[in-house]
């Protein structure tokens, strides 16, 4: 049971940052300056985003719903000693889906209107991006401490620090990759492709930038990723090929596939993210006090019974809807050259 | 304002926004979907009109739902995370089927909002109709959680710990039916009567008569419906509070001394220091016969509580004389509207009346939240866990209130501008 639960909260999570996260780096591309490529940019944006993006957001929803159903004791720690760091988010996450809405269906489309929707639009999808990052590097850091009544180190300590920062850089530079990659098969006009191209090459390179940068940042924690990478040639070895595929990722672009570039840059997502599962998987979080194990940490049996129930059977209903919700808007492999 | 406080009003506050949502994200899509049908039957270009226009008001109003539900989500852990580290395991369930449910909710509207010229028309009606099915399956799961917090069930509590948790005796606990379908009568009254009172407002005024007039008589065919028969379904509801909450029902009525042929007080105020209520009309007998159908049955008063357990007094009276004013005032619209309208005319008076009428099922929903909720205090489990046990520790928790409250009032005040502003450019387009 809890197998099953912790695979379907690995793959929310991917989805999660996959598909949400196209959308958050699309509002960080907007941030950029575009020239008179700008409302051509706009228009691309809310025709790929405006159909999925919900449907993209509710994978985060799902996360919570298994945590707190299937593992209270996780979920409330998390939410007390991260409280402000998810209060930033949810700031950002309520600021994003309003203003892109207003955006895309404001009855006089005007330019000053319609400037402070994409301002707020594309700066609470930085800003989100980054606090995601924020949350999760506080995960594992040892530092949460649930016995703690003392406002600095229960409050601020936990996600305080340039690591942190430094994952929350990470995260928003691989949104960015990531939207940049899906929007080059969302356009047909040479232009903007190329300029979409151009800003994955971009992208790629602050990937790798932002990730040395967290390698580095790790060494003034409880353990350096370094340090932990270097032990396990299993953990090495993914890290490596996630590296690697960068070099398969632009023989596609160059080659224009654009199903296969956003396979290859979905999956070298994935890799990042199963390093970080490898890294310390079965534990959700470390506190103070130790690790607190999803194994552990579980609810009762019946509980969890009911849970996988309902997401079982509730995939039978969503992943047909989602596959229908795709393919009707994106016909397999983009527009036709 | 201290914790405990703070972190109550932001609560209230998250779920007073957000119901306004909720209840026209699971009701708009029904009458979109009419308009849309119609069109699809008749052909006639003003129904198509008519969808495209409440349609990009679903659009806006469905992302705030969107996105406020989603701090609610996080909030049962920011806010009460005593209680979550209990309830979560119990009422997980409900939770769960509603996640499932926004999801193919959230689905069938990107296909609907932006399907129109990839689907076959009727299978693009099937997307629409599918966001208001969904939209109201979940309503019904997010209720049923929140009558477990009325009347417990599924565990045995022993020692503050629960054991024993069966999650499908807890989701369907004795309380989820009455007040689902009691809420979803709501939502469907307040959505139903609001958008008939834009439109008659609108039709009064002698801008676009054909266009408004139509949308009226969709409107008002739920909203009528939905008024004639809630006050059965709210009078369902306070029996059951009777047999499962005797404090609240006692609250609700001021009703001090456990008695026989005990009193309907309309109007008037508890006062909890003489144990009393001010002013107001007493009608003998009436609240034995309306909770248990027996004008002699004893009615359980607050003297069988201790004082630390009673509710707020006042504001639960308050808020159920204006959920069941309201009530009986749109019953009575309701009912003049299927008269007329059987006759074929609807005189101007009437719309008048339906325009005076379009703020107050919102009003009476809000207030009957309020029932529910301020009428179970101290609890935030009935009878198991108090709401002080269940606060966070986070310090400060009154800047988590102000931010929210700016927050969502500057949202407020957008949609508010937004949704004008489509209402005049299709009003402008159709003349008028
Ligand atoms: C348009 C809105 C509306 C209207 C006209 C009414 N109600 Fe209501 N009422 C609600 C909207 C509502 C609600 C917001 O939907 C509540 C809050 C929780 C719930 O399940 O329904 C509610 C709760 C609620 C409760 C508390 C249930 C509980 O705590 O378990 C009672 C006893 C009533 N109602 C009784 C009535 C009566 C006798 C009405 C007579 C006309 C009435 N309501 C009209
Ligand atoms: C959606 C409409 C709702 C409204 C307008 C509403 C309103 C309120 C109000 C006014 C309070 C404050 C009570 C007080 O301070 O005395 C409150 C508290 C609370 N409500 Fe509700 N409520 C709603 C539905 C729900 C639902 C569906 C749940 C959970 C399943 C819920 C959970 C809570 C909790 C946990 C508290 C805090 C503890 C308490 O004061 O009881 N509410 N709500
Ligand atoms: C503690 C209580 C609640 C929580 C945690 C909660 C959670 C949520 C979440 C996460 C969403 C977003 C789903 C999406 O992205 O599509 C949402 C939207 C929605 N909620 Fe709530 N909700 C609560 C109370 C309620 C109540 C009381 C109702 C109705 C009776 C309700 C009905 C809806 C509906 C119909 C939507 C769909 C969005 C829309 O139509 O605007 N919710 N809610």
């Amino acid at each position: 049971m809890i197998d099953i639960l912790v695979s379907f909260i690995a793959a929310s999570l991917l989805l999660y940052v996959l598909l949400g996260g196209s959308d958050f780096g699309a509002g960080i591309i907007e941030l950029l300056p575009a020239g008179r490529l700008r409302e051509a940019q706009k228009v691309v944006i809310n025709r790929a985003m405006g159909p999925v993006w919900e449907a993209n957001h509710m994978w985060l929803i799902l996360l919570v719903v298994i945590l707190f159903m299937g593992f209270p004791t996780i979920f409330t720690t998390l939410m007390i000693a991260l409280h402000i760091p998810m209060l930033a988010l949810l700031v950002g996450i309520v600021v994003r889906g309003s203003a892109f809405v207003f955006r895309h269906y404001d009855a006089v489309q005007e330019p000053r209107s319609q400037g402070i929707y994409t301002a707020l639009f594309s700066l609470s999808s930085l800003w989100s991006a980054c606090w995601l990052g924020i949350i999760a590097a506080s995960l594992n850091r040892g530092i949460i401490d649930p016995a703690s009544r003392d406002v600095w180190a229960a409050w601020f300590a936990p996600w305080w620090g340039v690591y942190p920062l430094a994952v929350g850089a990470f995260v928003a530079c691989i949104y960015a990759f990531l939207a940049s990659i899906y929007l080059v098969g969302e356009t047909e006009e040479p232009e903007l492709k190329r300029r979409f191209v151009r800003l994955a090459a971009w992208g790629n390179g602050l990937v790798v930038l932002a990730g040395g940068l967290v390698f580095a940042a790790s060494l003034g924690e409880r353990e350096s990723l370094p340090a932990a990478f270097l032990r396990d040639p299993l953990k090495l070895a993914i890290v490596g090929l996630a590296t690697l595929l960068f070099v398969v990722l632009w023989v596609f672009v160059a080659k224009r596939r654009t199903l296969l570039t956003r396979i290859v840059a979905s999956g070298q997502v994935a890799l990042i993210l199963i390093g970080w599962y490898v890294l310390y998987a079965p534990n959700a979080l470390i506190t103070a006090q130790g690790p607190l194990s999803f194994y552990d940490e579980a609810a009762p049996p019946a509980t969890l019974r009911q849970l996988v129930l309902a997401l079982l059977i509730g995939s039978v209903f969503i992943f047909p809807s989602l596959f229908y919700l795709f393919r009707v808007f994106k016909r397999s492999d983009g527009p036709k050259e | 304002m201290n914790n405990l406080t703070a972190a109550r009003a932001t609560m209230a506050f998250s779920l007073g926004f957000h119901i306004i949502f909720a209840a026209i994200g699971m009701t708009m899509p029904f009458l979109m979907s009419a308009a849309h049908w119609l069109y699809l039957k008749k052909k006639d270009p003003v129904y198509l009109e008519l969808t495209k226009m409440w349609m990009k008001g679903v659009a806006i109003l469905f992302a705030v739902g969107a996105v406020s539900g989603t701090v609610l989500s996080f909030e049962l852990g920011l806010l009460w995370p005593g209680f979550m580290r209990h309830a979560g395991a119990i009422i997980g369930m409900p939770f769960s089927w509603e996640g499932t449910a926004f999801f193919l909710e959230a689905i069938a509207i990107g296909l609907f909002l932006y399907g129109w010229k990839r689907m076959k028309p009727w299978v693009h009606w099937t997307t629409g109709l599918l966001v208001g099915v969904t939209g109201f399956i979940s309503g019904i799961f997010v209720v049923a959680a929140n009558g477990w917090m009325n009347a417990p069930a599924g565990f045995d509590w022993v020692d503050g710990v629960a054991s024993n948790i069966d999650p499908v005796k807890a989701m369907f606990n004795q309380a989820w039916f009455h007040q689902s379908l009691h809420m979803q009568l709501a939502a469907l009254q307040a959505v139903g009567l609001a958008v008939a009172g834009i439109h008659a407002w609108l039709y009064l005024r002698g801008r676009a008569p054909d266009l408004n007039m139509k949308a009226l008589r969709i409107a008002m065919v739920f909203g009528a419906a939905a008024s004639i028969a809630q006050p059965f379904a709210g009078h369902f509801a306070g029996e059951r509070v009777a047999a499962l909450q005797p404090a609240k029902l006692a609250a609700i009525e001021g009703h001090f001394a456990t008695s026989r042929r005990a009193p309907l007080t309309i109007g008037g105020l508890p006062d909890a220091e003489t144990r009393t209520m001010k002013g107001g009309i007493a009608i003998p007998g009436l609240l034995s016969l309306l909770a248990h159908r027996d004008l002699n049955a004893e009615v359980i008063g607050l003297d069988q509580f201790p004082r630390e357990d009673w509710p707020p007094l006042v504001i639960t009276h308050v808020a159920f004389q204006v959920m069941v004013g309201i009530g009986s005032l749109l019953a009575l619209l309701g009912v003049l509207y299927v008269w007329f309208r059987r006759r074929g005319a609807l005189p101007r008076w009437l719309l008048w009346a339906v325009v005076a009428c379009a703020p107050l099922g919102m009003v009476a929903l809000e207030a009957g939240w309020v029932v529910t909720e301020v009428g179970r205090q101290p609890w935030i489990i009935y009878g198991i866990m108090r709401t002080k046990d269940a606060v966070t520790p986070v310090p400060g928790m009154v800047y988590h209130f102000y931010l929210f409250l700016g927050l969502y009032l500057t949202l407020a005040a957008a949609t508010v501008w937004l949704l004008r502003r489509q209402i005049l450019a299709v009003q402008q387009k159709f003349g008028g």
